[in-house]
This record gives C-alpha cells, structure tokens and sequence, in this order.
C-alpha cells in the first residue's frame, strides 16, 4: 500500500514520450517501399524504488518491445529513459556499460534464454565476470545465489537440461540477480510454467522485492497474476498506455473502455464460488495494425462508445476531476464513476 | 483490506454456494443418459526408456448437452486421454486397455477406418495449435468444403454453401470472401474460428477441446469460449474441455475430472471440486492461483515438481509434495494407491486420497489466515 502513495517520491526510472520504430519492407505495391511499425509510440511512465509496475494488453501491443527499449537492449528511435537522471535512450555503448547492471531482464522463455552447453555456475558467473564483480569469490557469490533462488548450491556443475521448468526459470532469476540490479523487467517470467509451479516463481519474486528492494515492471497477460503481484497497473493498446494508476483504481473502477473489455473477458475462478459474474463485453474485430494506426483513439475501430471526436483527437492520458490524481486514463468519454463502482 | 475480500472468497468456500449463476455457464442442461461412457481406460506407450503409463483406469460418463472439464498440470494425460477417444493413437505404439463407447459404439479396437467414419461426424476434436489441423496450402473454404464431402455425397457447391455458412456461423466476418483465403491471411483468433467451422461442420455430438484458446489473448479466448457455449445451447452436444486453466474450467463447466500423473484423483461438478475439493491436489491449485476479481495476500504454492510417468511413486502419486502425507496413518500413502471414491459426507465429489476428513483439514487451514 505504502507504494501508492508517491507524495515527494522521485522515480527511479522516468520514460517520456518514447518511441521504438522498426522500418520493415512493403510486400505490396510496384514500389517496394519502406513502411514503418509504431511498436511503440509515445510512452511515459514512472517507476518508483521498489514497486512493481504490471503491464497488461493484448498480444502485438508492444510490451515486451517497451520492456526491451527501456533497457536498452534496443535503441528507443525517440524519447527518453532518466534512470536516476542519467539519460539511458541516447547515451553511447560504453558510457551506457555502467548501467547495463542496474536494469535486468527475465524471460518467458525458461528455455531458450540459458545456453544448452553453460554449466549452471557458469551462466551466473559470466555477469559477474563481465562487472567485475565478487572478484576471486564468485563461486561462493554463485552458490548464494542459488541457494537464494531457492536452488541446491551444489547443482553448480549442472547443464539446463537436468533441470524443470520452474528451476530453469529460478536459474534465470539468479543470473539477473547476480549483478544486484535495481530494476528488473520480467517479460511473461510464468506464462511457460506449470499452474502448480507458477506460484512458487510468483512468490520467490516477491520476497526479492521484499528482501532487496528490487523494483520490477511485470509483464503478463493474465490479469490474476498482475493483480496479485503488481502496486500499478498501465494497460496499453496499439503501441500506447491508455489507462495507468494503483492496481485496486484499474481492476475495481476501471474507466478506459479498453480496459473494461479486458477484465470482463478474463475468466474468473470466483464465478463458482458465487461472486456474481460481471457483464461480458466482447470486443468486435482484431486489433488493427501498427504499421497504420487509427486517426485519433487508436481504440476506435472496437469501441463501442466512439464519436466523431474520437477520429479527430488523439485523448490524452490524463486524470479526471473525479479520479484519483495518479489514475490515468487516454479516452475522450471514460466511464462515469458512479455505476462502476456497484458493478464490482 | 485484502484480508476482507479473502474472507468473503474463502468463506463462500466453504458454505454451499447460491447466488447468481456466470452469464457463461448454461441452466439447460439435462442429466440425460450418458452419451460418452469411458470404463477403466489405460494407455501405455512401450518407449526406449520404459513403458509410459500416460493414463491409468480412467472412467467418466457425459450426456449430450454437458460440458466436462478435463484438468491437470502438463503431462498429466488429458490429451492422450482423449485421443483415445478419437482413435488418434497408432494401434502399433500404443497399448489401450478398457472400453470407450461413444453413442453406443465400441471404440476401442476399431479399426482406421471404422474410426474415419466417426471422426468429424460422431465426435470432432479442436487442437490448441491451429496450425494441426489447417493445411497453409489450401484455401480455407476449400478445406471446409472437403471436410464436409467426406461424410456427405453433395456436390462441391451445395459443400462450399455449407462452409461459407459455417464461417458465418463461427462470426468470421465476410465469410464469402474469407472462404477463398489461406490461413496465413486469417488472425490468430480467426484461425481458430476457422479450425471450429472445420470441427463442426458435420454437426458431431460430441466436441473434444484441447486447450483451444490456451494460445490466445483474453479478448479472444471469451469470444471463442461464447462461441461453444453457444453452439452447444444450439445443437446440444456434449463438450470435453481440456484445459490447465481453473478460470475457465469454473466459466465454463458442468463437471470437473482433476489428472495428476495419468489418473483421476479428482471427480465431480464444477461446484464440488472447486468450491469444496476433497484433494489435496486440487486444494493446493486452488490456493495458488490469484483470481481476477479479488485481493489475494498470499499464494501458497504446490512444493516440487510434477511427476516422471517412467517412475510413478508407489501409493499415491501426489505423496512426494503433499503437505498432509504425514496425516494418514501407517505411511499408507506412500504404500497404497487410494481408490476414487466418495470420501466424506456431504456435497462432495469422488476422490483419490487416503485423508478422511479433508474438508475440515482445509477450512482449518484457512481460518488462521484470515483471523
Ligand atoms: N524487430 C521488429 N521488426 C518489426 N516489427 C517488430 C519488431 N519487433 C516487434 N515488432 C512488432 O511490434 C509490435 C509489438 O511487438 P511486441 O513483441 O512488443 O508485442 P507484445 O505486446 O510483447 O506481444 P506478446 O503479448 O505477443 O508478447 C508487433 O506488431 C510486432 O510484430
Ligand atoms: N506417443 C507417445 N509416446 C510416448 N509417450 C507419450 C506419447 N504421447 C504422449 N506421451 C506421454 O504421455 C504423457 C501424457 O501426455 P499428454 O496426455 O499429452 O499430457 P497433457 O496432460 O499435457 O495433455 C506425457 O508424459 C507424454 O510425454
Ligand atoms: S476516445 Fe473515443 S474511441 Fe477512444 S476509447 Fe474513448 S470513447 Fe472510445
Ligand atoms: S493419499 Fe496421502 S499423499 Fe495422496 S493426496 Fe491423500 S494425503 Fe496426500
Ligand atoms: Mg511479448
Ligand atoms: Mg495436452
């Protein structure tokens, strides 16, 4: 809760306006010209020490491209990324090297992110080789690690394949550990797992942000996981955050018609137990290209609450006179508050 | 404040559940005399490594109109459990024990062609994977027209109405249009529309879906799931769900079957298993997995991992992670294999656990958390 209230807090990591464009090849057309993919287009965020920041949407809107730009393992094409006020989107490669530490990745992938041929010691230890760090005691670091990841230090000398899924993802975890980061992007860290183990990874993520204080930005398409694990929540659409504020704003009043129709199309395990079903919205047609957005709300061409406006101008993600001042939302007509709050 | 929301869902729990009903879940249904009985089915697979007990003594029962929900962890047997049902094993590799029948017939042991004539008509399964059962180089209304020939002597035209009305039928808008394109030119979501047309377009009475939206956004997973629901308040036909996904198992069904290591260790309705379980298996997912629609404090997740089925433990499969092992006396779980049957009274389904009083284990359970 205490993370919610971000009177006279400065952010850790602060993202204006930015903007990853891939150029790609146009297959149609005599003149085979360059058509550009807004990925994303325009994002501002703030991540405060130590708080967990979900990021929700439909697949293709550009999370994990957000999550890659952030930390530079793509170059932004515009905006910025202040990471405890050093500007991350436009420094060099080697002025950059210092910082590479302090933000780390995780993977959905528990497989394809370890080498096949890497002892596990050595996957761990390569970080710390690469920093600098732990010099001359990495083993005893790497066995800390493990046993920190709830790992059986002595498994040192063992290939990834000798281990399940949720260990392989606890070895992911550890090597991004092993740099002491402060900020750590998990992109879909248990969409690959087993129901049974996703809890144990869930849990082991929590006591690192409770133990170290480590701030994370989760991204995960099921939106029970995001609840439980996140402070904040911003849903984007088509390369944009159309709705951004503490989790319990989003999911119990949650404005933006996008996000509506994104939690009532979740499936919810508390409908047998006779919390009473919410209203289906259902969301007609498929979520338009990036290459050629929308004019205006991108959301359009699926909202069912459209006006000519809406084709004109582009809503800006802002609070209301009746929100709470950190809840945003991008929509020229967002739902009203009263009536909400009795549909939760 | 989280604690409050806790109590509201964990002491629904633990009453007999009223209230509203999900707008998802059908009020029609009808306990008409089973459609699909499977008796004490076994599949095993001679491998390098081993005999693979994929399935072991499997029975359940569904009438038409009826949605049964198949659960488990990767692995656990709900596929090669219901390829069985489809005949999709090769008769070479795989060693099948018990009976099948399905509208009356006997399925087991029929030969490639018997089972020909019942796929797609009697019974249709719709894989995850669109890929599976779209061909990339033909156009989609040629392969629903195709499909539909092979049970039906009608002409290729009189064939290509009935696959553009399928499209239409499965919301895939312009479906004239559609019906010339390749799957490459459909959606993720269109795609597995399309793969449903190609399921039911010879009006099967019995729908086999293998995690048909496991692969799909939410948006898309609701349309899809609306869509069955639909087809079955339609057409009536009785549905097997097989999913990893509790949500969409309390969205969607009628009756629960809990697999854990290629058994049933949990059987009942939707409301019995996952409003009051009897299985620590199925307790412990309840446990760990975080509902949309509520606060949850805390997880408590299933320790270890998963079973190998080369190396099944001896007893009870589940004894190796579970918390209650030491509750039963005598070491039994780790000696007996526990029958599925009725094991406390009240409104609870079959379960296959040696504890003879889990309910007020599990409620006990819950109380300090939420004091
Ligand atoms: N290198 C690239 N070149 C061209 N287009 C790209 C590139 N990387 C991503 N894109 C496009 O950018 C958009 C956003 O992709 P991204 O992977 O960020 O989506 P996502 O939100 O993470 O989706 P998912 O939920 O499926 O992981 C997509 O349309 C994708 O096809
Ligand atoms: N043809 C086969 N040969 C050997 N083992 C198989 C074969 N098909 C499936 N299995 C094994 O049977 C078990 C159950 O598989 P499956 O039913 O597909 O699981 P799931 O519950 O994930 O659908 C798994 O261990 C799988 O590896
Ligand atoms: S701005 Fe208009 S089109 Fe966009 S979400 Fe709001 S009402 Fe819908
Ligand atoms: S039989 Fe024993 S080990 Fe198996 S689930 Fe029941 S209590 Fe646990
Ligand atoms: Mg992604
Ligand atoms: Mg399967």
């Amino acid at each position: 809760m205490e993370s919610t209230n971000r009177a006279g807090q400065t952010p850790i990591l602060t993202v204006r306006d930015l903007k990853m464009h891939f150029p790609v090849k146009n297959n149609e057309g005599l003149l085979g010209g360059r058509q550009i993919v807004k990925a994303v287009d325009g994002v501002d965020l703030d991540l405060y020490a130590g708080e967990t920041l979900g990021l929700v949407g439909e697949s293709g809107c550009g999370k994990s491209t957000l999550g890659r730009s952030i930390i530079r393992l793509t170059r932004p094409t515009a905006g910025s990324v202040l990471f405890q006020g050093t500007e991350m989107a436009t420094i060099g490669e080697r002025q950059l090297r210092p910082f590479r530490r302090k933000l780390q990745m995780i993977f959905q992938d528990p497989y394809g992110s370890l080498n096949p041929r890497q002892t596990v010691g050595t996957i761990i230890k390569t970080p710390l080789e690469v920093h600098g760090l732990a010099k001359g005691k990495e083993k005893e670091r790497v066995q800390d690690l493990l046993a920190r990841v709830g790992l059986n230090p002595e498994h040192y000398n063992r290939y990834p394949s000798e281990f399940s899924g949720g260990q392989r993802q606890r070895i992911g975890i550890a090597r991004a550990l092993a740099v002491e980061p402060q900020v750590i992007i998990a992109d879909e860290p248990v969409s690959a797992l087993d129901v049974s183990i996703q809890a144990q990874v869930i849990n082991l993520l929590n006591a690192l942000r409770r133990d170290l204080g480590i701030a994370f930005i989760f991204i995960a398409h099921d939106l029970g996981v995001v609840r439980h694990f996140c402070d904040r929540v911003a849903v984007m659409y088509l390369g944009k955050i159309v709705e951004y504020g503490p989790k319990h704003e989003v999911y119990e009043r949650p404005r933006h018609p996008y996000t509506q129709a994104l939690l009532s199309a979740a499936p919810d395990l508390n409908v047998v137990r006779g919390v009473p079903p919410k209203e289906h919205i259902r969301l007609v047609g498929d979520v338009p290209s990036p290459i050629d957005p929308p004019s205006g709300c991108r959301f359009r061409t699926r909202c069912w609450k459209a006006q000519a406006i809406c084709a004109e101008q582009e809503p800006v993600l802002e609070s209301r006179d009746d929100s709470a001042q950190d809840h945003r939302i991008a929509c020229h007509f967002p739902a009203q508050l009263e009536g909400l709050t009795a549909a939760v | 404040m989280s604690a409050a929301v806790n109590e509201a869902a964990h002491s629904a729990a633990h009453t007999p559940a009223g209230g509203p009903r999900p707008s998802r879940r059908p009020s029609h249904k009808g306990q008409d005399e089973a459609f699909l009985v499977v008796d004490d089915l076994s599949v095993q697979f001679p491998t390098e490594d081993g005999l693979v007990k994929a399935v072991q003594n499997v029975s359940y029962s569904l009438p038409l109109g009826r949605t049964l929900a198949i659960v488990g962890e990767s692995g656990s047997g709900k596929s090669v459990s219901s390829m069985a049902i489809m005949g999709l094993h090769d008769p070479k590799r795989t060693i099948i024990t018990g009976s099948i029948s399905l509208g009356g017939e006997q399925i087991v042991g029929r030969s490639q062609d018997d089972m020909r004539k019942i796929r797609g008509q009697v019974a249709s399964i719709i894989f995850q994977d669109p890929q599976s059962s779209l061909h990339p180089y033909f156009t989609v209304g040629w392969q629903l027209r195709e499909a539909y020939r092979e049970h039906h002597q009608v002409s290729k035209s009189v064939a290509h109405t009935r696959a553009i009305e399928m499209l239409d039928r499965v919301g895939i808008p312009h479906p004239k249009r559609r019906a010339d394109q390749y799957p490459f030119e459909f959606s993720g979501g269109m795609r597995q529309r399309a793969m449903i047309a190609m399921a039911l377009i010879n009006d099967p009475q019995l729908i086999i879906a293998d995690e048909p939206t496991t692969a799909l956004d939410v948006t898309v997973q609701a349309q899809i799931l609306d869509l069955l629901n639909d087809l079955q308040a339609e057409f009536g036909s009785a549905i097997i769900m097989i999913t990893h996904d509790l949500a969409v198992v309390a969205e969607v069904a009628d009756d629960v079957m809990v697999m854990y290591g290629g058994r049933a260790v949990e059987h009942g309705t939707a409301e019995q298993v996952l409003v009051r379980p009897n299985h620590p298996y199925t307790w412990g997912l309840l446990q760990s997995i975080p509902a949309v629609s509520s606060e949850q404090a805390e997880l408590y997740p299933i320790k270890g991992n998963p079973p190998s089925l080369l190396s099944l433990p001896p007893g009870c499969s589940f004894a190796p992670r579970c918390p209650y092992v030491d509750r039963v006396p005598d070491g039994k779980c780790r000696t007996d294999l526990p029958e599925l049957i009725s094991r406390s009274a009240g409104d609870h389904g079959l379960s296959r656990c040696h504890l003879s009083n889990p309910d007020a284990i599990f409620a006990a359970e819950v109380e300090p958390r939420i004091a």
